[in-house]
């Protein structure tokens, strides 16, 4: 099987700690399903994500030097 | 920490602002093209910073509106007609409207799949090795093959396979009637036939002498596939400048092909599977995940744009585009079928396209409208959540101490 974590088309994907979620949540001042979806099949997801987990991606960003954005694994 | 030639002063105060890296490094140009102090740099990069922040988006700004207007509004100037040869060697590209539209309404497939490979090491250094993987892509029928001649006095079709081009094609197996041996099995196991096989010349025929069975068996025999991947009909290699991870220029093999299926294409020795992309943006959200899609999406049409010289689209409404249309964890279609579609306000979607349909649906099924998005106020006639329209004031007065006089 391809590693598909080596593809330059795919950002880095880590489990967020439960802790660290909370901080997220609260700057945003908004519930985990508000967060943008990422399948529990997605390939790029690391194998230990459950549903109901959030992964954080840091994006290479065309704006600036990186991105970083949240998926709630669904599904 | 920036390639260009600045003092650690000039760095330290231009840091201290905040401003986006790219704008950062066009300070830092600017300063050392003209040799600026460290004073005159401070400044520079403090009217940057006043001018980055008025026009940055405010809350409560639309901003979907604004990007759909400033997509739309390059697209009409987008070339209607669909095919021309685009940069890419021979190979066809659906270009210009056509494709942007496929792309927002996330077609399945594309009119014109296609994939760019990269190849490992020495796969792109030599052609011959580059050909080895070009036989694993493209997919090898039997007219590629040698001759089909149909013998109807004697009931059977005759293939003799040419030698060299099988020696070419399976460069691993040294004995051409080995190869000859595996077509033979490929074709008893795809038409169900017994084939009688000596050196590189195969025969077989209908069970019962029949004249129908016989062309039948023809035509599925072209059908076939022998090598390769069934999706995939031409590949076309091309020598190009690529320049490496560490910023050095160098000359590789790349190949271009006519049809797609990326996951079988990464799996093939000598493809490097860090590189190589795909035009079907389903096809690499499933092999590579929601997050390439989304990158695809917006690579994807920011070239088509660009192909046309409308290069001035700023990529964040293009960024935002992507961003709705994998929100949800899997690629959806803006219009009707996908998000405009999924709205919840029953006046909303109807505004939008079919309104009957959706009113009549509403109808049925008693859906309620609690007024809560842009478009169903303005159609009510109620001010809506948008820019001062989102804020409520209330007057007051202060005491002149400042405190709260109420």
């Amino acid at each position: 099987m391809v590693n598909v974590s080596q593809h330059e088309l795919v950002p880095e994907h880590t489990l967020l700690e439960e802790d660290e979620l909370e901080e997220v949540l609260e700057e945003y001042d908004i519930d985990r399903t508000d967060l943008p979806k990422i399948k529990r099949k997605d390939p790029a997801l690391p194998d230990e994500a459950s549903v109901g987990d959030v992964v954080k991606i840091v994006r290479d960003s065309r704006t600036t030097d990186t991105a970083v954005v949240y998926r709630l694994v669904v599904e | 920490m920036t390639e260009f030639d600045v003092s650690a002063d000039v760095e330290a105060v231009v840091e201290d602002r905040d401003i986006p890296e790219d704008l950062r490094e066009d300070v830092y140009r600017v300063v050392e093209e003209r040799s600026l102090s460290v004073e005159a740099a401070d400044e520079i990069a403090k009217a940057v910073e006043n001018r980055y922040r008025e026009t940055r988006v405010e809350p409560l700004d639309p901003v979907g509106t604004v990007s759909a207007q400033s997509i739309g509004e390059p697209g009409t100037q987008l070339t209607m007609n669909t095919f021309h040869y685009a940069g890419v060697a021979e190979i066809d590209v659906t270009q210009g409207l056509p494709r942007l539209i496929e792309l927002v309404d996330a077609r399945k497939t594309p009119d014109t799949p296609m994939m760019t490979i990269y190849l490992e090491d020495e796969y792109a250094e030599s052609r011959e090795r580059a050909h080895e993987v070009v036989w694993q892509l493209e997919a090898t029928k039997i007219l590629a093959l040698g001759d089909v001649s149909t013998n109807v006095a004697d009931m059977n079709v005759s293939i003799d396979l040419n030698p060299d081009t099988l020696q070419e094609r399976w460069p691993t197996v040294a004995d051409t009637g080995e190869i000859a041996g595996e077509i033979a099995e490929i074709i008893e196991d795809s038409l169900g036939v017994t084939t009688i096989q000596k050196g590189t010349n195969v025969q077989f025929g209908p069970e019962e002498p029949s004249y129908r069975d016989l062309l039948q068996l023809v035509e599925e025999l072209r059908e076939i596939t022998f090598k390769g991947i069934e999706e995939i009909s031409r590949v076309v290699i091309r020598k190009e400048d690529v320049e490496t991870p560490e910023d050095e220029e160098r000359e590789e093999f790349v190949l271009y092909t006519e049809g797609s299926s990326f996951g079988d294409a990464l799996e093939i020795e000598g493809v490097d599977a860090s590189r190589s992309s795909c035009n079907n943006i389903h096809e690499i959200h499933r092999t590579l995940g929601i997050e390439a899609a989304r990158e695809t999406i917006i690579e994807e049409t920011n070239d088509t744009l660009k192909e046309q010289g409308l290069d001035n689209v700023n990529v964040r409404h293009l960024m935002l585009v992507a961003d709705m249309m994998t929100n949800r964890g899997e690629i959806e279609s803006i219009g009707r079928h996908g998000i405009s579609g999924s709205k919840e306000s029953v006046l909303a979607r109807a505004a939008f396209e079919v309104t009957v349909n959706h009113l009549l649906d509403a109808a049925i099924h008693g859906e309620v409208d609690d007024l809560n998005g842009v478009t169903e106020n303005v159609i009510v006639g109620k001010p809506i959540k948008l820019g001062t329209g989102d804020v409520d004031l209330r007057m007051g007065s202060l005491s002149k101490s400042g405190e709260q006089a109420d």
